[in-house]
């Protein structure tokens, strides 16, 4: 066996980043390890290339990494683009870590690693959420920062920051939308008003969100309180029908984006036994997370949206703090000027951790989304309707793993990514008991495709 | 019908030659294949081996994989994770074998 690595960081977006910054500044031996061709992660995704008029549309947000990005690329840190993670387990020198890059399977050892792989957006199960001509927001803005493309026409559903967000991109673009059909319920501005406290707090993040919302709802046509979307066509996407106020209304439409939050990807601190618990703000399972990112796994941190979904800012705190703590096994040894800047970093994620409490209780999904109607597909890699769920739960399956078995819901290529969430839910809804109490999908290796050829070949790095 | 849906920003950008399902195209240089795929005009990019409708590319970032297609001979790439390259070669699974 040849190098160990003091700290392998998963993913170069905000947090990862960060976090390599700090620790190669303080001469550990760092890799770096993400699956995209360039460094960012999603949100800052393509930046180091990005062309004069995409950064036009983009906005002041998105070109603030900049710095960041750039303070990366000088760190004295190894970094491996393209690398897609596929095993990860415990070792006696701490961890192995096994990828494909380049169509070769590598495996790295390293006694210190740091999950920093980000988050995925809520799968918004509708009827006809598969069909060619649905796409998620998120998907909308990546191919406008990575490839400059943008729709002619689109129809926006759901409910979250990301959206509104879009809809100010797209309209800058030139981009016409038919319609943002937003699924916030009423009730949720009431149960967010004592929240308001906590936003307080971050006042120029509450006045841009304002902002944003207000904008939005006078620029495009802005529909409130909706629910019961579904999307219409045999083949591909023909329209979008959805419910306001007990009235059914259709559109025309060839292209529909959805959008419901995001959820931190858990796969990889799950699949090495790392505890996790139900969060019921953010509606969604997560690592249990220290503020410096420590884990119930000793050795193994957890940083940014991959453990607590909190945005861009609290990743790149929360990193460099994972980082700092990480180079320095205890505060004790720091410097003082170290000292301040590890208790200002922890103050500062904890408060916007906090502060991000408004966002998650005003934008929490509506109850409708997790009761979808029989026909419409969960699982959408083996097909599996809602109504097998529930008819297979209603007769007292444990859970949904042992769905597994009876339906193969969550057994194919995405590996439970795109419904494992939903599952949940239909699960508790069927046998009458909190979410909460319905396990996680068991996660296995492989977590991404590796052929047979692929995994005879095996190299140690 | 699809290439009405989306167009490219990019006016002046390198070219870059690939092949779809045999047939030689110019995508803008530094596309994912998945973006190559929809800026020539494919929406749907295979038949699901269960029920044999047509799907799409569905996240654009690595966790939905409805995006999977051949690469130079490569099954079950996604897309949306590799960045096109002179004379890449790429099979799409409408008709024929599924990757």
């Amino acid at each position: 066996m040849s190098k160990v690595y003091d700290y392998l960081v998963i993913g170069a977006g905000p947090a990862g980043m960060a976090a390599a910054i700090e620790a190669s500044n303080a001469g550990l031996c760092v890799l770096v390890l993400d699956q995209a061709e360039n460094a960012g992660g999603q949100i800052y995704r393509n930046l180091g290339q990005v062309g004069i008029q995409q950064a036009r549309v983009l906005g002041p947000d998105y070109l603030v990494g900049k710095p960041l990005l750039a303070e990366f690329m000088a760190a004295n840190c190894d970094y491996q683009p393209m690398a897609q993670l596929w095993h990860i387990e415990a070792h006696e020198k701490g961890f192995l870590v096994v990828a494909l890059v380049h169509g070769e399977s590598i495996t790295y050892v390293t006694s210190h690693l740091l999950l920093a792989n980000g988050a995925m957006e809520r799968p918004m199960a509708i009827p006809g959420w598969h069909k060619p001509g649905v796409m998620t927001a998120g998907a909308g803005q990546i191919l406008l920062k990575t490839a400059a493309l943008l729709p002619k026409q689109v129809v926006l559903a759901g409910s979250g920051p990301l959206l509104l967000l879009l809809a100010q991109q797209y309209r800058a673009a030139g981009v016409i939308i038919t319609a943002l059909l937003d699924t916030t319920p009423k009730s949720n501005y009431w149960y967010a008003t004592p929240w308001l406290m906590a936003g307080l707090t971050t006042p120029k993040q509450l006045l841009k969100g304002l902002w944003l919302t207000l904008v939005q709802r006078i620029k495009t046509p802005y529909i409130t309180g909706v629910s019961g979307i579904e999307v219409l066509g045999e083949e591909c996407v023909t329209g979008v029908s959805y419910t306001v106020a007990g009235k059914v209304y259709d559109i025309d439409c060839n292209l529909i984006m959805l959008h419901q939050g995001l959820i931190p990807e858990t796969q990889m601190g799950q699949l090495l036994g790392c505890t996790q618990v139900w969060s019921e703000n953010q509606q969604c399972w997560q690592a249990r997370v220290a503020v410096a990112g420590q884990t119930s796994v000793p050795g193994l941190q957890i940083a940014g949206d991959a453990g607590t979904i909190g945005g861009a800012y609290v990743a790149q705190f929360n990193g460099r703090l994972a980082g700092i703590v990480r180079a320095n096994s205890g505060v004790a040894t720091l410097s003082l000027q170290k000292r301040l800047l590890t208790l200002w970093l922890c103050l500062r994620v904890k408060q916007l951790h906090w502060a991000r409490g408004l966002v998650d209780r005003l934008y929490r999904p509506a109850d409708w989304l997790s009761e979808p109607s029989s026909d419409t597909i969960i699982c959408r890699c083996e097909q599996v309707t809602a109504g097998a769920v529930t008819a297979i739960a209603s007769r007292g399956c444990a859970g949904v793993n042992q769905l597994k078995a009876y339906t193969r819901a969550g057994m194919g290529a995405c590996q439970g990514r795109q419904c494992g969430l939903n599952l949940a839910y239909l699960v508790a809804h069927a046998q009458q008991r909190p979410v909460s109490k319905v396990e996680p999908l068991t996660v296995r290796p492989p977590l991404s495709p590796i052929n047979l050829g692929q995994l005879s070949r095996q190299t140690e790095l | 019908m699809t290439d009405l849906l989306f167009s490219c920003l990019l006016k002046d950008s390198p070219m870059c030659p690939i092949t779809v399902n045999g047939v030689e195209h110019q995508v803008p240089a530094r596309l994912s294949v998945a973006a190559a795929l929809l800026y020539l005009g494919n929406l749907a990019i295979r038949k699901h081996p269960v029920s044999s409708e047509a799907r799409a590319p569905f996240c654009y970032m690595g966790v939905c994989f409805e995006c999977l297609v051949i690469i130079d001979g490569q099954h079950k790439q996604r897309a949306c994770l590799r960045e096109v390259m002179p004379h890449m070669c790429i099979e799409t699974a409408m008709v024929g074998v599924n990757p």
